[in-house]
């Protein structure tokens, strides 16, 4: 299952945390910039998966693989697009490609409902943010994956707002986004 | 849908739709604002509109207690707390306003936390929502559940979830199908009503397939856990998984279907042929690869091994997986494709370590994620053949990487420095461009982290050690490696407290870790004793300190600590003891940590006994002069430490102190006798006394535990004391202490310095070639060759420099071995050099004999390469040569430490794995107790399973039974004494009233414990409208018990739902403790 999601931009700020384990402020902030730490300093040609942070990686060296250890969190998969980190935390049941496909539809359905995404519009929407990722994943166990159903789905809460005028610019850059897409058609 | 347009209206654009009536207050979209415009002070803006949500959330106005929860949920983002404003998260979430609910719920599921209190009062609110006729209403409380789910709320809320698996909706179903599931991890007994509805909508081809899909989700978390109990869903999910389109599912069903395999082979013949085909046929790489990993996982290689079909897919995957190994710039793919191979490393060793060479090239990735990847599979692929090439890789990465500086990690660590401030910057579009552009700085390689550096020296010494060294086939390779290893430690972290006590080993320390190495060798290891003293008297000596340790840093200094005690115990095989002995003691040695400290004081005897102690030289007066002035040196090392702070070192440089002014005097009382005269005794002293204080037994290596199998002697005494005069004895040396103390001030001034000149010494004992070592060359450039990396790429170059001349040493007589010099024509001794030379005046090709084929034969690869290549070819042969490795000495049969003497070898490096599920990890859900519970109980493959399972829980009942009867027993004495303390002191009314209520409660907790075992036990679910009642009627006797008052009906209500909470609780408690 899926742990957690955040979202972070370039400089490591929030932009959403939702954790599927109920954790204290002040860990969930050491847990952010723990893999903030991890993440800014990757090189766009490296993969899309991180080495647990030292947080989550004290408890799980113990684990030998013959016990069973399918609930411990043991995969941190990100994708970049322009400002914003797309973080997901989750346990060895779920597959690191698919995630990957899953972040994706994550950002295609936020760039459905805002028209050209930026991090101006999460910033001042971070209700429809967290709307949009309550279609797709419901206490870390993934419910829809289709892009349609899930800006729908968020559709249906009301009406989605537009950014405020005179508040910039530039989107999330869709079209560049996704270094593997040449290789695997997702999804 | 429901909602108007104006209602809607998101809340970014509140302020400028309605006109605020309060001129100050702020909407979301003003804060954020407000932040970008204090840029610098964000903290004092924060702090003030953290204030302002503090007043406008205790207003009556609806809109403005929303607005106020949602800035507040805002900032806990950033980590501001929040948990205060928990009741008005409540009251907000009971607005009939769909976007105040809204607010609502998202504040609860950021902010409410395990300790909330106000949870049980939100149960209500809960049940009222669920049960909406709205569908966006429904869909919050199915959001919010798992976030806040605790058993008894569990426990409540699960009867009107149930009916909403049929809702028409399939968005609302397929919701709920998930909250249920997170139900079940919480209260188990979830699945027993909503576990046939689930397989009810699953079974149902009408079914919307997001709603299929979503429960597909929910059977795969499951199924780990209990496949079982899914066998007989496998036609179903078989059709899916052939006929759905969704990749999505596909993924999921393939990794039910892994777990299912092993319990019904036959899945295995009927799955191949579609996954076959989805492997060849998908576009999607996560599918195919899920598809690979699934066969290989699901033990489907295994079944079908030896057939024509199985042939071909294991050529298939294994062909795949390598494929995504060597594609060119998707690092993503090689990724997991290691995350497969480290899957099957354990079960199909040799499947993978035919991709070996792909594997080890990963190891040499810029990428740190790959590398840990490729480091944790090598580790399990580890063989006697390979250990050198992958030990020599490392150590390569290892060797040419710079070591990181204090300084680079602390920058990089800025969140834990300044913490997150929170400000929206972003509104400056080269925000974008100012992505960090990753310069190499040189041509060095990047620096390694810490922590991957300690953890790849780490996994070093594992591989090495494994199995009692069973992959080793080197040890002098060993010893050189580890010397190696000392010089590429990080520093540690922890040296700011030398003074560590008694706290174990920590964590980042691994130049103990690699002492701890030598030790075990030059202990189990016999034959290579020698060598293993050498490189620890090479690690003690001070003059080398530069030389073998980092140049930067303090790493691996942890090393001394073990080699210190190597040429103590070991001095008979120390080559030069004089300078280990100057070294022992000198200044800088007072330095070392004290765990360091107390081993060197205890080897400093030890060595000056294998110096002083020869009882077959003449006492002459040179040896008087020499013996007088070193243990006046070892005097006026230990004086000055006999004050230390540390207890262990203080004590031991009491002792050995005293030991040595005795042996002084006696040496010095002993006359010498002539230089060539007759032989003159040496003082006993010197040549039996001392030494007999360190020679005995030899030691052995001890398995752990034997010490506890020791039997304690009958007639040991722990309880007489030893001096009953103790007391006396302490006061007297408080009184001496004093004395002495002046006596060091006095002896500092006034004793000549008897050591100076030894410390003017210490440079000149440095051997010529020791200083011919050249240091290691800088500019080495990093191979880019991908063979197996060659000696000259991870050890040093005087190391190297002792191994070649070693192995001439050896190899001296054998034929089969041709020095590079000696080809050169100075001094060949081989017999074809021999032959080629004798007939050097006509070189006739035909007088070298047949026997020259069988020498290529043998010798094949030793011609065209550089003899330091030799090794990995050689290997094989070495093998022959019988290396005796002493194992582990334990007492009796190794019964209940089978496994930990089995470990034991490697016991000291390697913390043995922790067993079961010690410590929670973080972010972990727990769903061990769905492990209890089978879910079908119809179908004959559960029902097995159930039976036992029903019998454990009756057990269980039983128990718990009994302990609830003996909590109402304590109960009921409780509140009798309680009723009784209140009857003395009536005026106080109020709390009269408090503790009587308390007390009525407790005792309705304890009944429904009782109750609820017999009924579950029992009849079960016949049993709970009696119970209800009997409850009731309970909880009316308690009142009258402890109030004695009148009370409103809503107050009864309130009460039932207590009693009712508690007791589902303790029942969970029972089983988790049964389990």
């Amino acid at each position: 299952m899926i742990n957690a999601v955040l979202v972070f931009n370039n400089a490591g700020q929030p932009r959403l945390t939702k954790f599927y384990t109920q954790l204290e402020t002040s860990v969930q902030q050491r847990l952010i910039s723990e893999i903030f730490t991890l993440v800014a300093n990757r090189p766009n040609s490296a993969c899309n998966f991180l080495p647990l942070p030292p947080l989550l990686a004290s408890s799980s060296k113990s684990s030998t693989p013959t016990t069973p250890h399918n609930d411990m969190p043991s995969l941190v998969t990100y994708r970049h697009y322009a400002t914003l980190y797309f973080i997901v935390i989750s346990t060895s049941t779920e597959s690191p490609l698919a995630l990957l496909d899953f972040i994706q539809v994550f950002v295609q359905a936020l760039d459905g409902l805002f028209e050209n995404v930026c991090e101006l519009d999460l910033i001042f929407n971070f209700e429809t943010l967290h709307a949009t990722l309550g279609e797709m994943i419901v206490g870390g166990v993934v419910i829809e994956t289709q892009l349609e159903k899930v800006v729908e789905g968020v559709k249906a809460q009301g009406k989605v707002a537009k950014r405020p005028v005179n508040e910039g610019k530039g989107g999330l850059s869709l079209a560049g986004f996704g270094r593997g897409d040449g290789v695997w058609a997702g999804r | 849908m429901f909602l108007s347009r104006d209602r809607s209206c998101p809340l970014a654009l509140h302020s400028t739709v309605h006109e605020p009536a309060n001129m100050f207050e702020k909407s979301l979209y003003d804060l954020i604002r407000g932040l970008r415009n204090h840029k610098g002070s964000e903290k004092e803006y924060i702090t003030e509109s953290i204030k302002e949500c503090r007043k406008e959330i205790r207003s009556n106005d609806m809109d403005l207690k929303a607005t106020a929860l949602m800035k507040l949920t805002y900032l806990e983002m950033f980590g501001h707390d929040m948990s205060w404003a928990s009741f008005n998260v409540l009251e907000v979430m009971s607005s009939p306003k769909y976007r105040h609910k809204r607010t609502a719920y998202l504040a609860a599921v950021q902010s409410f936390r395990r300790d909330t209190e106000v949870l049980m009062l939100a149960e209500n609110q809960l049940k009222k929502d669920i049960t909406s006729p709205t569908p966006t209403v429904i869909s919050l409380p199915l959001g919010a559940i798992p976030h806040v789910i605790n058993p008894s709320m569990a426990n409540s809320v699960l009867s009107d979830l149930l009916p909403r698996l049929t809702h028409s909706h399939p968005a609302i179903r397929k919701k709920t199908v998930v909250t249920l599931y997170r139900l079940a991890l919480v209260y188990p007994e979830t699945l027993r009503p909503a576990w046939p509805k689930i397989k009810e909508r699953l079974q149902d081809e009408n079914e919307d397939p997001t709603v299929t899909a979503a429960i597909v989700n929910v059977v795969c978390e499951l199924g780990w856990r209990r496949p079982q109990d899914f066998l007989p869903l496998a036609p179903r999910l078989f059709d899916l998984l052939v006929t759905g389109g969704n990749n999505w599912m596909a993924i999921k069903l393939i990794k039910l279907f892994a777990t299912l395999t092993p319990l019904e082979p036959r899945l295995i013949k009927k799955l191949l042929p579609p996954l076959t085909k989805i492997i060849r046929e998908t576009s999607a790489m996560s599918l195919l690869y899920e598809c690979i990993s699934g066969i290989i996982q699901g033990g489907i290689l295994d079944a079908v091994e030896g057939t024509p079909e199985g042939e071909e897919v294991a050529r298939l995957c294994v062909g795949k997986l390598r494929g995504m190994m060597v594609i060119e710039g998707d690092a993503n793919l090689k990724y997991v494709a290691l995350l497969a191979f480290e899957k099957i490393v354990r079960s199909h060793r040799n499947l993978v370590s035919k991709q070996q060479d792909v594997i080890l090239e990963c190891i040499d990735d810029p990428d740190i994620s790959i590398r840990m990847r490729a480091l944790d599979l090598v580790v399990g692929m580890v063989n006697s053949d390979n250990l050198t090439a992958i030990v020599g890789r490392l150590m390569r990465q290892l060797r040419n990487a710079p070591i990181v500086s204090a300084t680079d990690d602390l920058s990089n660590d800025r969140g834990r420095m300044t913490g997150v401030v929170p400000y929206a910057e972003s509104d400056d579009s080269d925000a974008e461009e100012s992505l960090r552009p990753h310069e190499q700085k040189s041509d060095l390689p990047p620096p390694l982290p810490e922590d991957y550096r300690v953890s790849v020296i780490r996994r070093i010494l594992e591989m090495c050690s494994r199995d009692t060294y069973a992959n080793i086939t080197d040890f002098e390779w060993y010893i050189d490696v580890l010397v190696q290893l000392v010089r590429v430690s990080p520093a540690t972290k922890s040296s700011a407290a030398p003074d560590d006590g008694d706290d174990v080993d920590q964590p980042d320390d691994v130049g103990r870790a690699i002492g701890q190495e030598l030790r075990n060798v030059a202990v189990r290891v016999k034959s290579v004793r020698s060598e293993t003293i050498e490189a620890a008297q090479s690690l003690v000596l001070v003059d080398r300190r530069d030389q073998m340790f980092p140049a930067s840093g303090n790493g691996g200094l942890g090393v001394l600590e073990y080699a210190g005690w190597l040429v103590g115990e070991y001095a008979v095989y120390l080559t030069r003891p004089e300078p280990v002995m100057t070294s022992l003691l000198h200044t800088s040695s007072a330095q070392l940590s004290s765990k360091t400290l107390a081993v060197y004081l205890q080897a400093v005897p030890k060595v000056f006994a294998s110096m002083s102690g020869n009882d077959q030289v003449s006492w002459t007066p040179e040896r008087k002069t020499l013996m007088t002035l070193l243990m006046a040196r070892i005097v006026h090392f230990l004086e000055p430490l006999s004050t230390h702070p540390n207890l262990e070192v203080q004590e031991r440089a009491v002792e050995y102190l005293e030991l040595m002014r005795l042996a002084a005097e006696a040496a010095s009382g002993t006359a010498a006798g002539e230089p060539h005269g007759d032989f003159a005794d040496p003082p006993l002293l010197l040549t039996q006394a001392i030494p007999a204080l360190f020679s005995g037994a030899e030691l052995n290596p001890v398995a752990r535990g034997a010490q506890r199998k020791v039997p304690v002697p009958e007639d040991l005494d722990l309880d007489t004391p030893i001096n009953p005069n103790l007391h006396n004895l302490l006061s007297q040396a408080d009184f001496d202490a004093y004395q002495s103390d002046e006596d060091d001030v006095y002896a500092a001034y006034t004793e000549p310095i008897a050591s100076s000149s030894s410390h003017a010494d210490a440079p000149s004992t440095t051997t010529a070639s020791a200083r011919l070592d050249a240091p290691p060359p800088k500019d080495k450039e990093p191979s880019s060759s991908y063979q197996n990396a060659t000696e000259e790429e991870y050890l040093d170059a005087d190391i190297l420099a002792r191994r070649k001349a070693d192995r001439k040493e050896r190899y001296r007589d054998d034929p089969f071995y041709i020095d590079a010099e000696a080809r050169a024509g100075s001094a060949a001794v081989t017999p074809l050099a021999r032959i080629v030379r004798e007939n050097n005046v006509e070189l006739d090709i035909d007088a070298i004999p047949v026997m020259d084929l069988d020498l290529e034969k043998g010798s094949g690869d030793h011609n065209d390469q550089p003899p330091v290549r030799a090794r990995s070819a050689r290997s094989p042969r070495r093998k022959a040569r019988r290396v005796e490795i002493v194992g582990d000495e334990t007492l009796g049969a190794s019964d209940a430490d089978a496994d930990s003497s089995a470990a034991a070898g490697r016991a000291d490096i390697v913390p043995p794995p922790q067993m079961g599920r010690g410590k929670k990890s973080l972010l972990e859900v727990d769903s061990s107790g769905l492990s209890a519970l089978a879910l079908d109980d119809e179908d004959a493959a559960g029902s097995r399973a159930l039976s036992h399972i029903h019998a454990q829980q009756r057990q269980t009942e039983d128990a718990l039974v009994q302990r609830a009867l003996q909590e109402v027993e304590r109960l009921r004495l409780e509140m009798q004494r309680a009723s009784e303390r209140l009857e003395a002191r009536g005026e106080e009314r109020v709390v009269r009233r408090k503790g009587g209520k308390r007390g009525a409660r407790r005792v309705v907790v304890g009944m429904g414990d009782a109750r609820e075992g017999v009924g579950a036990e029992g009849e079960g679910e016949a049993m709970v409208g009696m119970k209800k009642k009997k409850k009731k009627k309970i909880k009316k006797d308690g009142d009258g018990d402890g109030e004695g008052g009148e009370r409103g009906e809503g107050e009864v209500e309130v009460t039932v739902k207590k009693k009712k909470k508690k007791k589902r609780r303790s029942v969970v408690m029972g089983e988790a403790e049964a389990e």
